[in-house]
């Protein structure tokens, strides 16, 4: 049987699908939650799959990934408060649309589009990954060195702060993955003696602190933000009259949404955005945006669920991060002992497989758990403050101590959530902090074999094409936008702007 | 180009300053890595990597402070400083026994965060951690820290 099949085999195990249909639920009810993401979803489900099968453990992290994406729209729409930032651009016409009570239909928009953008993102992952990876088959550590480092280059336009706290962030979380025994030497680094580092600073409890615990302390200050809340009549599947005005939005948006998931370290933040712009760009009635315009809606909500399955695609077929999200899932993977990257096409292939069929799944299961549970999970908005982020806390110590069952690991944690709150509150993001965790390892480890390849001649890299190629877009990714900015800054100068 | 405020400068230069020792430190003390032998060395010494990333952090904290000042977002409120408090009561507690300082740890943060109600405090304290504790205890296997309550439990 071919791994494509085999892999469709696996969602005959009703085990697998009751935890998928678990994981779907779990997911929109973190996402509809403001203040809980997707990427906190993950990095605090984590720890309860550690005693799965890899199989079922990775299926439900894009559940969550999936679905809490999907979810934000209900917040965004009924509260006007993104649930997750991807969502954010859906509250430009979603809120509005509901104020006029509509609030059915928005959600209705929101679902279908997400479905549509996510079964899409999942057909191209299913098509490019595994010609991706063919291509990388043949990439040596010079070529893989150029790649980490493009893939590191794109945490500049990550998360929430500027380029350059970007980078500050990316290069303190490479710094940390320098801490305990380098892999090629066996030299201890940045231990102090204390054999709880000599195996490195773990991604489990840096994830759970820099996402769980940080936000909690953050939600401290946001404690009387008051929030307004439409009623709901019963939610509805968009008229034939707006299928007909959305369709085109959809299908560009989940183009788009696609194309930048793919991108690494790009997510479903930036492609909501550029979704919602090219979706007014393109209409005939660009006036209604912002006043409740369903092409808005389906701009946003199309691109950022298309952007998970995309973002899946250089996570498992190059071992980059197409997201935020996509990180702590590669950690995932790593803490299951699966290596990401050409090979798991060839030697895990009905592994890969299995978890395409299982994003495809989620995305239809939560077409299901939208139209019909969406007034139910707009309830947990209700949820208060003072009782969630508590138990968010409760679960995080437990899962940052579950993973090595170590007290180390959970002041590993305290440590990284405190660092995240300091980092948030000096406009640092700490997604490529994380990130750079993940990558550094790897970064160092394809830089050392390339200098022994290379013969410790590091400029031969530049006379190989692939890596000379990968070099240049990080140049453009680094210098890219200063450089457009300056011209267009010089031209305006000259007209007399 | 706006000019900032004295708190912003103040918080520019503090950030920058702290990130620049913190590298510094490391600087210092990748110069304590073994060096290897030419032979055994596989391309970059030990020290190598963590120096180059430190020279960078360097670079963009200089270029940062310059043109990218640091801004503080986020204020600190009165509930900032409770939770803060909370996880140092949660530090202090822990040798006593884990679960039982994350129960204290959630009914003082519940309250510090303005949680009035009886029955919501009682979950919180108490229903959530004894459920998480059965929940990783007998489904994944996993061995808590002995304490207090725990060993009651373990025997």
């Amino acid at each position: 049987m071919s791994p494509f099949l085999a892999g469709l085999t696996t969602l005959t195990d009703p085990t697998l699908v009751f935890l998928l249909l678990c994981a779907t639920l779990g997911g929109v009810v973190i996402g509809a939650l403001p203040g809980l993401n997707a990427t906190t979803g993950a990095a605090l489900l984590l720890p309860f799959t550690l005693t799965m099968d890899p199989v079922p453990a990775i299926a439900l992290l894009t559940a969550i990934y999936c679905s809490a994406t999907f979810a934000g729209a209900i917040t965004a729409i009924l509260i006007n408060t993104p649930g997750t930032s991807a969502s954010a651009t859906t509250c430009l016409d979603g809120y509005p649309m509901a104020q006029r009570g509509e609030a059915g239909r928005a959600l209705g928009l929101a679902v279908v589009s997400s479905t549509v953008g996510g079964v899409f993102s999942v057909l191209v992952l299913m098509a490019c990954a595994p010609i991706l990876a063919r291509a990388a088959y043949n990439f040596a550590p010079p070529e893989y060195f150029a790649l980490t480092l493009f893939g590191l280059s794109m945490l500049i336009s990550v998360g929430g702060g500027s380029a350059i706290k970007n980078l500050i962030s990316g290069a303190f979380g490479i710094l940390l993955a320098t801490v305990g025994t380098d892999l090629l030497t066996s030299v201890k680094r940045f231990t102090f003696e204390s054999p709880h580092l000599y195996d490195g600073i773990g991604f489990v409890p840096v994830m759970i602190g820099v996402f769980g615990i940080s936000e909690l302390i953050a939600q401290a200050s946001r404690l009387n933000e008051k929030r307004e809340r439409v009623t709901m009549d019963a939610i509805k599947l968009p008229s034939k009259e707006d299928y007909r005005r959305v369709w085109k939005t959809i299908l560009r948006s989940s183009g788009i949404g696609t194309f930048i998931g793919v991108l690494p370290a790009e997510g479903a933040t930036v492609a909501s955005m550029i979704g919602y712009n090219e979706a007014k760009r393109w209409s005939k009635k660009p006036e209604e945006f912002g006043k409740g315009s369903p092409e808005g809606i389906a701009g946003s909500e199309a691109a950022n669920n298309s952007a998970t399955g995309g973002a899946m695609v250089p996570t498992l077929a190059l071992g980059i991060p197409g997201s935020p999200t996509a990180a702590v899932i590669l950690a995932g993977l790593l803490v299951h002992g699966l290596r990401p990257g050409p090979t798991m096409f060839t030697d895990q292939a009905e592994f890969a497989y299995a978890i395409f069929w299982s994003m495809l799944f989620v995305n239809l299961l939560f077409l299901l758990v939208g139209l019909y549970g969406a007034r139910a999970f707009a309830r947990v908005t209700l949820i208060p403050v003072t009782v969630l982020w508590p138990c968010v806390f409760v679960f995080s110590i437990v899962g940052a101590y579950a993973l090595d069952q170590s007290m180390f690991d959970v002041w590993i944690a305290i440590a990284a959530g405190i660092l995240g709150y300091f980092m948030r509150m000096y406009g640092f993001s700490v997604v490529p902090l994380a990130i750079g965790l993940i990558l550094g390892g790897m970064l160092e480890q394809r830089l050392g074999q390339s200098m022994v390849m290379l013969d410790e001649k590091w400029w031969l890299m530049l006379s190989r094409p692939i890596s000379l190629f990968f070099f240049i877009l990080t140049v453009l990714a680094l210098f890219g936008r200063p450089v457009f900015q300056l011209i267009n800054l010089t031209k305006a100068t000259d007209r007399g702007v | 180009m706006a000019i900032p405020s004295n708190s912003t400068k103040f918080s520019n230069i503090l950030v920058s300053i702290v990130i620049i020792i913190i590298t510094i430190a490391a600087i210092y003390i990748s110069t304590t890595f073994k060096k290897m032998p030419p032979i055994l060395k596989r391309g970059i010494q030990p020290s190598d990597f963590p120096q180059l990333i430190c020279g960078l952090i360097i670079f963009l904290t200089i270029l940062m402070s310059v043109f990218d000042p640091v801004q503080k977002l986020e204020s600190v409120t009165r509930q900032t400083v409770y939770t803060f408090m909370a996880i140092l009561l949660f530090v202090g507690l822990v040798p006593l026994d884990l679960f039982l300082s994350l129960g204290i740890f959630a009914t003082v943060l519940a309250i510090a965060w303005g949680e009035k109600k009886f029955a919501r405090l009682c979950c919180i304290g108490i229903a959530v951690p004894v459920s998480v504790f059965f929940l990783f205890d007998l489904a994944f296997s996993i061995r808590f820290p002995r304490g207090v309550l725990t060993n009651l439990w373990y025997g």
